[in-house]
């Protein structure tokens, strides 16, 4: 494994609050400032430019494309994606550098929440607008409310869950409390206890408003280069050890609800790629996609963390708390720090890159050689990527 | 290092106007007629590679994502590329990648467009731009490329007689092609007396709005000496992107496509093509317009620099010419699915295959070249195949 692909440079820009001043192009020219700085590289080493977005949240045709001024791709050997979860970028940035391993590749994405009503009725139709069009979208008419769209798929799947693990609300609530506690790490003490987050509103039974994450904005770069070009650079790299992504059937209607099979064999090649046995043994740090708390739970299962069945007793024992032997979104999650529809999947692996560089401020988990990545790209969709992440 | 890329086969099917279709139908049947011509089942596959411009031409939003049983992808890894008109290239290039990097062995690569389910297509093209700047003013595809073909046409002296010529060649190609939407027999003056849509760029220059989908299955280079006895390899793949604010490119000259001419020098420094001129047997451009053959024949080398006229002019490009450019009769003649616009890289193959039917050209073809088109007009991608 000569040419193995690193990360070189991460640039984050994200916020709780909504961002008015700059612009998502701004966002992203922040980002990618910050990520080469970080790596010590100029826009004139840039080999290659990757992003994704997905256009009817931008409210934009070929909304990837627009952002190609603010990540260095002017005039260089890009490509560019979309349609899928920030996380893939980081594939086919690994599969670019593998082709061609000369090349320092940028992958980049933005989601800027902020300009859209993100509470309203406008995701809710992107929802409804990503179902099948001849047999599952019609289903929309026999909802009372749109607004209650995502909420009641959610909730099926939640529902199909909890029956097959046996879990109850509460177990549910407790995962939101321990993302909103450690988003909050560092600070004052998170309001936010289990008597809060069971008695936010109900949307449908279990999916509450402090279950379901909240939108926010963010803007994620990293740049990836293959290991001979690293050896002269300043900071430490981190290296992709496995990489896997799936897709699960289109229809809704014939997926088999609360399994995440797409997780589970995205994790799979994931994991053989990096040569991992044991996951719940092998991998120190996790971030995992908590859109809804039963989801963080779902993937804990499917991605090995515990043995099936075994959720209940995980939670009870704290094992993904923070002091806990296999913490899980120690950064606060999407729960805590907000979803950057598109984005957050990226910044997933910036916050496990962080944890093995050690830089973590402020919610650093000791001794991380080997970290975890998760992304799912939402209701409707069964598509999920993960990524294993290491030292050396 | 990259390992080597073959083609084993690709999927065709009729490109109409209207196809009566779902896109999830459309995606089946080009996946089939893949499998089918490679004598592959779809467990072979190992990962699936979407292209397609715009979601909102069909009105889903991730359109793959409603595909991915149809395509074989269930379970599998699959992955989706858009870049609107060039996603025809850069999605095969994609699915380049997936092979080269070592990750996977075969990869189907499914291109589809449905542009019949939207009432206007130039509308959807109006939201590519900058919401305060440029959409506030109308800009769409046509009037953007007049801009552009008048720019093009004055600084090289060309003239709208050499662009018409380019719409009764590839029309009169398409005559023999049986997946073409459009094949018409014309004259120069029928097309110089068709419509403006905006100066200089008429009716019969632009290509029709096209339903259709096209597959193509990538092998790495033990599986398709397994497949077959003459594989046809990716010897170079290219991408170039200049800024998307058109009014501020690198070289202040629309007229100019800096952007093709660096994905074309990427594509030919890889495949060891120093004269493209002569090494080069055969190329299928990206001509959603006419003068946009005539641009990116300039761009990648199969003329010099303002040369495009006299290729035209003395029937270089024709198909007994010398070097025969879209001999399919390209996206004039055989329709403009945008993303399936890799119908240019299936002929490419057909051609070296000498499985063109009446298409095909009366030359041997072991290289050939294929462009696409697109971005905010600011994206070129290339690929150069052929045999060893």
């Amino acid at each position: 494994m000569e040419n193995r692909v690193c990360i070189v440079g991460i640039g984050l820009v994200e916020s709780a609050q909504s961002i008015f001043e700059l612009s998502h192009k701004e966002l992203l020219f922040y980002s990618t400032r910050k990520a080469l700085d970080d790596a010590g590289l100029e826009r004139k080493d840039i080999g290659g430019a990757i992003t994704s977005s997905y256009d009817f949240l931008e409210g934009r045709s070929l909304s990837n494309q627009f952002t190609l001024d603010s990540i260095g791709g002017v005039m260089k050997p890009c490509d560019l994606r979309l349609g899928e979860d920030g996380i893939y970028c980081l594939f086919a940035g690994y599969m670019e550098v593998m082709a061609d391993p000369s090349k320092f590749v940028v992958v980049a994405s933005v989601q800027k929440a902020s300009e859209r009503d993100s509470e309203g009725l406008g995701y809710q139709k992107l929802i409804a607008a990503s179902m099948e069009p001849v047999f599952s979208r019609p289903v929309c008419n026999s909802i009372p409310n749109l607004l209650g769209l995502e909420p009641v798929l959610a909730a099926m799947e939640a529902r199909a869950f909890m029956e097959r693990s046996g879990l109850k609300e509460e177990q549910l609530a407790r995962v939101a409390v321990k993302n909103f506690n450690n988003a909050n790490s560092g600070r004052e003490k998170s309001a936010i206890n289990l008597k809060a987050v069971l008695e936010s509103e109900l949307f449908s039974w279990p999916i509450r408003q402090l279950t379901r994450a909240r939108e926010a904005d963010a803007a994620c770069t990293l740049i990836l280069a293959s290991e001979k070009k690293v050896r002269s650079m300043a900071q430490s790299p981190v290296f992709i050890r496995g990489i896997g992504w799936c897709s699960d059937q289109s229809h809704l209607a014939f997926r088999q609800q609360g399994l995440a099979r797409e997780t589970k064999w995205a994790a799979h090649q994931a994991y053989k790629m990096a040569g991992i046995q044991r996951p719940d043994k092998e991998i120190n740090l996790a971030e995992v996609s908590d859109w809804y708390a039963h989801r963080e739970l779902m993937h804990c299962e499917v991605l090995g963390f515990c043995n099936l069945g075994e959720i209940g007793s995980c939670i009870a024992d704290g094992v993904f708390e923070k002091e806990g032997p296999l913490p899980v979104n120690v950064s606060g999650g999407l729960l805590g720090r907000g979803n950057a529809i598109g984005t957050s999947g990226l910044t997933r692996v910036a916050q496990v890159a962080l944890q093995i560089r050690g830089q973590a401020n402020g919610y650093q988990v000791p001794g991380v050689e080997v970290g975890l990545a998760h992304s799912w790209s939402g209701i409707p969709t069964a598509t999920a990527g993960v990524a294993v992440l290491s030292k050396w | 290092m990259a390992k080597k890329v073959a083609i084993v086969g690709v999927g065709m099917q009729k490109f109409e106007f209207r196809k009566e279709e779902t896109v999830e139908e459309m995606i089946f049947d080009v996946t089939r007629n893949a499998l089918e011509n490679c004598h592959l089942s779809k467990e072979d596959i190992e990962a699936v590679v979407y292209g397609s411009a715009v979601d909102a031409f069909c009105g889903i939003h991730n359109s793959d994502k409603v595909a991915i049983d149809a395509s074989g992808g269930m379970l599998r890894p699959t992955m989706r590329n858009s870049t609107s008109g060039s996603t025809a290239i850069s999605t095969p290039i994609l699915g380049y990648t997936h092979v080269a990097s070592g990750l996977y062995n075969l990869v189907m690569v499914i291109c589809f467009e449905k542009m019949s389910e939207n009432a206007a297509a130039q509308a959807v093209f109006n939201t590519v731009y900058d919401e305060a700047f440029v959409r506030p003013i109308g800009l769409n595809v046509p009037i953007q490329c007049g801009l552009e073909a008048r720019a093009y046409l004055h600084r090289y002296g060309l003239t709208e007689r050499q662009m018409a010529k380019v719409s009764v060649k590839n029309r009169g190609n398409a005559l023999s092609n049986p997946y073409a939407q459009l094949p018409m027999k014309l004259t120069v003056d029928d097309v110089l007396s068709s419509p403006y849509l905006a100066w200089p760029v008429k009716r019969l220059d632009t290509a029709p709005v096209t339903d259709g989908a096209r597959a193509v299955v990538l092998a790495s280079e033990d599986v398709a000496k397994e497949l077959t006895d003459d594989p046809v390899w990716i010897k170079g793949v290219g991408r170039g992107a200049d800024s998307v604010w058109f009014m501020g490119r690198r070289n202040y000259d629309l007229g100019r496509l800096d952007y093709a001419y660096l994905a074309a020098k990427q594509a030919y420094d890889m495949a060891g093509i120093q004269n493209p001129m002569t090494e080069i047997d055969y190329a299928e451009v990206y001509d959603p317009f006419t003068y946009k053959e005539m641009q990116h024949c300039e761009a990648l080398g199969l003329c010099p620099e303002g040369g495009a006229g006299r290729m035209i002019d003395e029937g270089i490009s024709f198909k007994e010419g010398a070097l025969p450019v879209n001999a399919s009769g390209g996206l004039q003649g055989e329709g403009n699915p945008i993303g399936a616009g890799m119908s240019r890289l299936c002929w490419c193959y057909l051609q070296i295959k000498r499985e063109a039917g009446a298409c095909h050209v009366p030359k041997d073809v072991n290289t050939a070249v294929t462009n696409g088109w697109g971005g905010m007009y600011q994206y070129n991608a290339v690929m150069v195949i052929g045999r060893d």
